[in-house]
């Protein structure tokens, strides 16, 4: 028996390529959207990954770095490094802000870290490492920033030395990895106008500038104008410890919150991207009801066409199940065509997008699964319509 | 006359009550294979009505009808012989109608062929049997065309290949030469008759073309639902 749905296709291929180009476009937008999510939840593991940390230790009561602020003091860490099963502890700052470039800007999350230490970028692509104290800078390459350029944070320039790759923040803005001291400074840094205005609302106050106590009022400034907080202390676990038993003891003995691997990626997924996935899980129900009612009323518009061939049909013997079949084939036809442009579509533009689209394959398995189930009920409404036709509307007009 | 097509009383009535329609009363026809007889009325009078119960689309309401030895429905022994008239259909009754109704989708070969096929025959011998019946007709040379490309006449040909796919008993053509010219329509009768000669098909034709009512030896006039059987002029068509 010949396949009457792949007949009508290539007789009216052009109509069939035209609507699924338009249901292609479609269902491109719907895997993009799942690409947008699986992107998020890929650039949080990226963030614990590069940071090389078994261990986030970060401001009491507080979910820190990454979904909540949290501040403690730079000098926590040697407290942690004392703890059995700690192999490596560095202090970190996280400062998402724009950072300029002659007279463009890029929005960034700026990185203080120790070189050597967990919190450095793992891997380079072009450039070397930081070597000197100050006024160094890695990037990631998403910046657009380039080897040897200068950047501006806050007051001070820096020299790009080194690019990296698929490091970013939570929220997918790339990073820029700076010395720890520079981003303390960096976090609290003040334009020239509020620190003079500070130093002489300090200076005015005679509790702190007293006459008989000199070098009181120096000590006063310095202590306003020197930042000695750090966001968090990541922590390297040795070969042989427990992760999880060494956050216990720096909860217990530390006074601070520690998060290992699992609980941060919990964080991060569950809490930090959560309101995005319903967002983004939304629109995916919206673009396949969508999606579903186009291919329904398409499929049925198709069918009203044919009814003159479907009563022939019906007339000379072809049972129902034939012509459901073909309608049928047709939806299914045409979902196959939709979801190859589709994927072709999004596969060509996910780059394009500001963010990571991360376009997995066992999303579009079940993107293909789903657009089938949906096209064959999408086209009970015409099968319906195809089975009622009588047949003695052949004869006779 | 045992082969061909015989009705007896046959009577079809629309509706119940007062506002009940007889559009069939009590017709009776008997057609022998290889005949071509003409069915003429006027608009209203019953023609497709009568076509339809032939056909097996609609049930009648009284009477007998015969098809090829068989009877196929007989209102006093519970209506149809058969629950499955769609395969009735396809294997026993060839339909032409007044537009050819080509499926767009299908080569000639296929929209002939495509019969055999939906009666379970392979598709090699169901597409030689096309072939044969397209040889037959003269159309043989546009086996792989699609309707669209066909002329007026050589689709109506096509069609009548479809209805004798099956080698059914008796073929219904409803106003099959309407939208031809006269020299067309002609040639469309010409092959008629020699196809129910050559397969021994009964053709009933449904016509109020008066171009062709003179080629029939019988006609039956149909007029408020009652047949009258009249012998025609058999002419000869040049």
């Amino acid at each position: 028996m010949i396949s009457l749905a792949g007949r009508d296709i290539l007789h009216s291929w052009g109509k069939f390529v035209l609507t699924g180009f338009g249901l292609g476009l479609l269902i491109g937008a719907t895997l993009t959207m799942a690409g947008v999510y699986r992107g998020m939840v890929d650039d949080a593991r990226a963030l614990l990954n590069n940071s090389g940390a078994d261990i986030w230790v970060v401001q009491k009561d507080t979910q820190g770095p990454y979904a909540e602020s949290s501040s403690i003091k730079d000098d926590a860490y040697r407290g942690v490094l004392g703890l059995p099963g700690v192999a490596q502890a560095a202090s970190v700052t996280y400062l998402t802000m724009q950072v300029r470039q002659g007279n463009t800007d890029s929005r960034t999350m700026v990185v203080g870290f120790e070189s050597g230490q967990p919190g450095e970028p793992p891997y380079l692509v072009a450039g070397r490492r930081l070597i000197r104290g100050h006024f160094e800078a890695i990037a990631d390459v998403k910046t657009g920033f380039r080897l040897g350029e200068r950047i501006l944070i806050r007051r001070h320039g820096y020299e790009v030395v080194g690019l990296t790759r698929r490091m970013v923040s939570s929220g997918g803005d790339p990073m820029v990895f700076i010395p720890l001291k520079d981003a303390q400074e960096a976090q609290f840094l003040k334009d020239d106008d509020a620190i003079i205005a500070d130093r002489a609302r300090t200076a005015a106050n005679p509790a702190l500038n007293r006459p008989g106590v000199p070098g009181l009022l120096d000590a006063v400034t310095a202590a306003q104008t020197i930042n000695h907080s750090v966001n968090a202390v990541l922590v390297r676990v040795g070969a042989d410890s427990n992760a999880a038993t060494v956050a216990q003891d720096i909860r217990r003995w530390k006074h601070l919150q520690a998060y290992t691997r699992e609980q941060m990626e919990e964080i991060l997924i569950e809490k930090l991207v959560a309101t995005s996935a319903k967002q983004i899980g939304m629109f995916l129900a919206i673009l396949t009801i969508v999606s579903a009612a186009i291919v329904a009323f398409i499929i049925y518009t198709m069918t009203l066409g044919k009814i003159r061939e479907i009563a022939v049909l019906k007339l000379i013997g072809t049972r129902n199940r034939t012509i459901a079949g073909m309608i049928l084939q047709q939806a299914l036809g045409l979902g196959l065509i939709g979801f190859v442009i589709g994927k072709i579509s999004a596969t060509l533009w996910a780059p394009a997008f500001p963010k990571y689209v991360l376009l997995e394959t066992a999303d579009a398995v079940r993107a293909l699964v789903i657009i089938m189930v949906v096209c064959a009920l999408a086209s009970t409404l015409a099968i319906r319509t195809a089975l009622k036709v009588d047949p003695a509307t052949a004869i006779g007009g | 006359m045992d082969q061909g097509i015989h009705i007896e009383g046959l009577s079809k009535r629309y509706g119940e009550g007062d506002t009940a329609v007889d559009a069939l009363k009590d017709v009776n026809m008997s057609i022998a294979p290889g005949e071509v007889v003409g069915l003429v009325g006027p608009s209203g009078s019953g023609k497709t009505t009568l076509l339809k119960c032939l056909g097996a689309v609609i049930e009648p309401t009284k009477g007998r009808m015969t098809l090829g030895g068989e009877v196929i429905y007989d209102s006093a022994q519970d209506g149809w012989k058969t629950k499955d008239l769609r395969a009735l259909r396809r294997d026993r009754i060839g339909f032409i109608f007044q537009a050819p109704y080509l499926i767009p989708f299908l080569d000639v070969t296929d929209n002939v062929a495509l019969l055999p096929m939906l009666a379970g025959k392979a598709n090699g011998a169901s597409r030689a049997r096309a072939l044969e019946l397209l040889q037959a007709l003269d159309v043989a040379h546009r086996a792989k065309a699609q309707p669209s490309q066909l002329s007026g006449g050589e689709q109506q040909r096509v069609s009548i290949a479809r209805a004798l796919a099956n080698q059914p008993p008796v073929i219904l053509a409803d106003e099959p030469t309407a939208p031809l010219d006269s020299e067309r329509a002609l040639a469309v009768m010409r092959i008629l008759n020699q196809m129910a000669s050559q397969y021994q098909t009964a053709i009933i034709v449904v016509t109020h073309d008066e171009k062709i009512i003179p080629i029939f030896k019988r006609i039956y006039h149909i007029r408020d639902g009652r047949t009258v059987e009249e012998a025609g002029e058999g002419r000869e068509i040049s």
